[in-house]
């Protein structure tokens, strides 16, 4: 048996009237690196988001670690501090410099220390090769190095989980290697990893395991070699075959 | 660019400190006699100067603000008075005549000396100082004291003249009226700011299902609250506002503090508005990278979303500033003389209203327009958006 530290079960989100996920069902191991592919539409961010609850499930649970958030929300904060959050469009903080958006989260929520994480902030930085622009403005880096940076501050809380949002989508093309390579750096610390991702090259290299989404339901699941190469639905083949097409 | 900035203001201070020399009056000296004699000094105490303008009595006073001939007396009772007056302006004839004035006991023939002016000194040339020396002889005994007196200049019937004359006769009145106006928007505004930020809290509240009913109703009320401020302050004209204030509540004993309440209230309905329109349009990103990374909703407003509305609100705060320099004319209806007041008393004077607002139009345009260039060069400085001159609520 093995033990997961994240479950959604029977996942189901309205927007308006619209379901955009129509019971999903997910189960996360330590370590695993999961890739969520599918068209635009098919609900990938918004079931990344439900996870994080930055939008509200209309139904199913989340369980983290053995709580029901869902049930639990106020303590929202103790679910957020173990899953991070990467975000297409970096969403950097535009008051605080570089080092700053790294240390305002544990100062201010978990209220530790200032000179240590700013001291961990600096490593984080290094992680990500971004230790030079630690007292830049943020207008002044680009969107390889915001993504960076972004990912670099997900980290400072020391979570279990990131995830990650399209974290490729928003950048131009010759950034999106940088960004790629952080990532892959990072895969191999062990840390669990949820990409939602339109780089089929990277998931296929990178994943454990591979979702393919389709109008807000898991069409298919399995290994990067399940998917990529012998794939079983009709729709993950059609899929795959017209990214690939608008790669070349 | 720092440069600039340092010139503008350099340039300002100058200026202020030249119309400042300017417009310094100087002090006149008072009279003093030292005799034994009383007969000597009762006529020093009771000597009266007399204005060719129907005979009137000059005072000392009136003797520094002199625009017409007038008449030094040659006696008093036994004492004689021989007059000595050394002016390229005026004229001290050594011919006595007799003239009639009136006195309580009704007319009353005196001798004097007429002293005419010989030429009135111009705008330019400023006030013109003159002693008037006076012996006054009794028996043997005698005494000489001085009369220091101004002959002021009189105001040209030309447009251009008679705003100089109004620009620098009352130089000192449009400055302290211009201090006062900009000290009250200035102060107003920065009231005004923090006021703001307490109305922008209040109508930003999040209600969220999660808190229980009373917290909510409290909520609601705070957020109602906040927005009837601001459609009350924001609906109503700043005359009524301070009217009602001033006459209406009568809560204020002095007029200024009215004044700088009502515009401190009125502009932080504005300046809400404003910050309120800043938070909006904030990326909603900045709230969602906030919330992941574990802040509630107050430390997200206090660190990210709150700074960032601000500082892009900055450049609106300052049009806010810039608005009040002309709006807190309104005030003079309470009675403080700021800038306008300050003009409709000296239009007063002469009954010279075009050459008097044109005046004081020109000292508005220079104040809106300098501390609009010194906002701009601090916005430049900030990387904020720039703004146009603004124009009023």
């Amino acid at each position: 048996m093995k033990e997961y530290i994240l479950q959604v079960n029977n996942l189901h989100k309205y927007f308006s009237d619209q379901e955009v996920l129509k019971g999903i069902h997910l189960d996360v191991t330590k370590g695993e690196i999961i890739s969520i592919i599918g068209s635009s539409g098919s609900g990938k961010s918004t079931l990344l988001r439900c996870i994080n609850f930055l939008e509200q499930p209309t139904q199913g649970d989340i369980i983290y670690r053995g709580v029901n958030y869902v049930e639990h929300q106020n303590d929202l904060i103790h679910l957020r501090k173990n899953v991070a959050m990467v975000f297409q469009s970096f969403n950097l903080f535009n008051n605080l410099s570089v080092i700053d958006n790294l240390t305002i989260a544990p100062v201010k929520v978990l209220h530790k220390d200032k000179t240590t994480s700013r001291e961990k902030a600096l490593e984080m930085l290094d992680l990500v090769g971004m230790r030079e622009f630690a007292h830049k403005n943020t207008k002044l880096l680009s969107g390889g190095q915001k993504q960076r940076v972004a990912i670099a501050r997900s980290l400072m809380m020391d979570p279990e989980i990131i995830l990650f949002d399209e974290p490729t989508s928003a950048l131009d093309p010759e950034m999106v290697g940088e960004v790629l390579d952080v990532m892959k750096n990072l895969a191999e610390t062990g840390i669990t990893m949820l990409i939602v991702t339109h780089e089929m090259q990277f998931a296929r290299e990178i994943s454990d395991r591979v979702i393919f989404m389709h109008e807000g339901i898991v069409h298919e699941e399995g290994s990067p070699e399940d998917i990529f190469i012998n794939p079983k639905e009709t729709r993950t083949r059609d899929f795959l075959k017209r990214v690939i097409k608008e790669k070349d | 660019m720092m440069n600039k900035l340092v010139k503008t203001i350099l340039t300002f201070v100058v200026a202020f400190a030249i119309i400042l020399t300017i417009g310094q009056n100087e002090t006149v000296l008072a009279s003093t006699i030292e005799t034994d004699s009383t007969e000597i000094l009762d006529a020093y105490d009771n000597i009266r100067f007399y204005s060719s303008y129907n005979y009137q009595t000059l005072t000392e006073d009136r003797l520094n603000q002199l625009i017409v001939d007038f008449y030094v007396p040659a006696s008093y009772g036994d004492v004689t008075i021989t007059w000595e007056l050394d002016s390229t302006y005026l004229s001290l004839s050594n011919h006595s005549e007799i003239i009639s004035v009136q006195s309580t006991t009704g007319l009353v023939d005196i001798e004097v000396y007429p002293v005419t002016i010989l030429q009135v000194p111009s705008i330019l040339h400023g006030d013109e100082t003159f002693e008037l020396v006076g012996h006054f002889t009794y028996l043997d005994e005698s005494a000489t004291t001085s009369y220091f007196g101004t002959l002021v200049p009189v105001i040209p019937d030309t447009f251009y003249g008679g705003v100089l004359y109004t620009f620098i006769r009352y130089i000192k009145l449009f400055l302290e009226g211009a201090a006062l106006t900009l000290g009250i928007s200035l102060v107003g505004t920065v009231i005004g700011f923090f006021l703001a930020l307490l109305i922008v809290s209040g109508k930003t509240l999040t209600i969220s299902d999660s808190e229980s009913k009373s917290v909510r109703i409290i909520k609601q009320i705070i957020q109602k609250l906040a927005s009837f401020y601001i459609v009350l302050f924001r609906g109503t004209p700043m005359i009524v506002q301070a009217s009602f204030f001033w006459y209406g509540l009568g809560l204020f004993g002095d007029a200024l503090a009215c004044g700088l309440f009502v515009v401190s209230l009125n502009t932080a309905a504005y300046i809400a508005e404003i910050i309120r329109g800043g938070i909006n349009s904030i990326d909603h990103g900045q709230t969602e990278a906030a919330k992941s990374l574990g802040m509630n909703k107050f430390q997200t407003m206090r660190y990210v979303i709150f700074p960032q509305a601000i500082k892009n609100s900055m450049p609106a705060i300052g049009n806010e500033f810039v608005i009040n320099i002309k709006d807190t004319a309104v005030l003079s209806v309470i009675g403080i003389f700021e800038l306008f007041n300050q003009t409709r008393k000296i239009a007063g004077m002469h009954y010279r209203q075009l050459e008097a607002y044109f005046v004081v139009a020109i000292i508005y345009l220079f104040l809106t327009y300098t501390v609009t260039s010194i906002l701009k060069q601090v916005e430049k400085r900030m990387d904020l958006p720039l703004k146009e001159l603004p124009s009023s609520n």
